[in-house]
């Protein structure tokens, strides 16, 4: 197992809102903290979407800048820290492919989420969480488990998944939903 | 509540969904505790899907994150009632989140409604290219029609983004026009439609004036500025 499997989980979600609090207050130190904290998935998912490094780092940056302006309306009762700093991230990265109207190859990439991570010159942190969601995954049917890849990682709305299948809206809608509530359970998520 | 609908949480938290769903959606929320439970715990889900996929990133980028931070502007946190307020439109902050490099708009103090105005895309770069710009450059004056302009510059980038807050409303007909002066005379840099603007080929010594002109906008200033900042 290398050195970096062995990675320490990460801090209880109410240190990350802990700290989110100070940096509304303004504080450096404790956005350094969330920064070191969370760059990492930030840059991680919005690289899994938009596949482009340069311009993945100029979404992550943004992202990450947008933590710091407005992180005093994070609402620690509407979720975790982490939560609302990714939940900023997908969105933005859906955003821009949107914008850029998914051309012929990124649908092709994505189809296959582990292509083109084989050649990250930068180091894969690869956590404890990484073989749990797998499992989990692998617990999926297949169709909820590319529903769910195609949609999150692959940053396509569900009509489009639903058209990338060749299966009915509905279908999709349900296979979303019910493969992500069997996720949830299988890494026992609190909300 | 109803199924079809009900079926749209996995999609929600997964930003599945258009911008039009996404609006009916939420405003479903507001009114299904449930539901709200359940998008809840889906975005978690969701959390460690993306943590799965960590990668570090180029060590630049923190330095220039960190940076950056020093001369943005933080939202200021919002008053009790306003947070209902918020919570009943969370599409609000959607689109405030989206238009977010507006960055600009943050340095800037410019408040949310600028955010509502969708910048173009490649605008939207342009604006946080020169607000992030290492040798960004922040003068903020008092416009004697009220409210108040912030202007950034970028003297390596020769470009400057000009914002305004709380200027008054023209009557129809008319508009601000953002001007660069140099004593060789007063270029257009554009009618402000929204709250911000970019100037592009600016020179130190260059200043930024604003007047009020016809609504399509005129050759050479026709009134004296609301206000003038140097760059």
């Amino acid at each position: 197992m290398s050195r970096l499997e062995i990675r320490q989980r990460p801090p209880a979600s109410s240190d990350l809102a802990a700290l989110l609090g100070q940096v509304a207050r303004g504080d450096h130190r404790a956005f350094e903290l969330v920064y070191a904290e969370l760059a990492a998935p930030v840059y991680g998912l919005v690289r899994q979407v938009l596949r482009d490094p340069a311009q993945s780092e100029e979404v992550a940056q943004e992202v990450l800048l947008e933590v710091w302006r407005t992180a005093s309306r994070y609402d620690p009762d509407r979720g975790s820290a982490a939560a609302w700093v990714l939940t900023i991230a997908h969105r933005r990265a859906v955003d821009r492919v949107r914008a850029e109207n998914a051309c012929a190859r990124r649908e092709q990439k994505a189809m296959d989420p582990a292509e083109g991570q084989d050649d990250v010159a930068e180091v894969v942190v690869a956590t404890l969480e990484h073989q749990r969601v797998r499992r989990c995954l692998d617990g999926l049917t297949g169709l909820q488990r590319e529903s769910i890849s195609l949609a999150y990682y692959g940053g396509y709305s569900y009509p489009q998944v639903a058209k990338l299948l060749g299966v009915a809206l509905g279908t999709v809608k349900t296979r979303i939903r019910d493969g992500l509530i069997r996720m949830r359970d299988c890494m026992e998520v609190t909300p | 509540m109803r199924d079809d609908l009900h079926a749209l949480t996995g999609s929600y938290a997964l930003d599945a969904i258009s911008d039009a769903e996404r609006e009916e959606f939420e405003r479903h929320l507001q009114r299904c505790p449930a539901c709200e439970a359940e998008v809840r715990g889906l975005r978690e889900t969701a959390v460690r899907l993306a943590r799965a996929r960590a990668v570090a990133p180029p060590a630049r980028m923190e330095q220039r994150v960190l940076a950056a931070t020093y001369r943005t502007r933080q939202l200021p946190p919002l008053p009790r009632d306003q947070i209902r307020a918020v919570r009943a439109f969370p599409r609000r902050l959607a689109v405030l989140a989206a238009a977010a490099s507006v960055a600009a708009a943050v340095a800037l103090g410019v408040t949310q409604l600028s955010a509502q105005h969708h910048l173009d895309r490649a605008r939207e770069t342009a604006i946080t290219r020169v607000v992030t710009a290492p040798d960004a450059r922040v003068e903020t004056a008092r416009a004697s029609a009220g409210g108040s302009v912030t202007v950034v510059t970028s003297a390596a980038l020769r470009e400057a983004v000009v914002s305004t807050t709380g200027m008054a409303a023209l009557p129809s007909g008319r508009a601000y026009q953002v001007w660069v002066m140099s004593p060789s005379g007063a270029r257009s840099a554009g009618l402000l439609h929204s709250t911000s603007l970019l100037a592009s080929a600016v020179r130190p010594g260059d200043r930024i004036g604003i007047t009020v002109e016809p609504a399509r906008g005129s050759a050479r200033p026709t009134t004296s500025p609301v206000a003038i900042l140097p760059l």
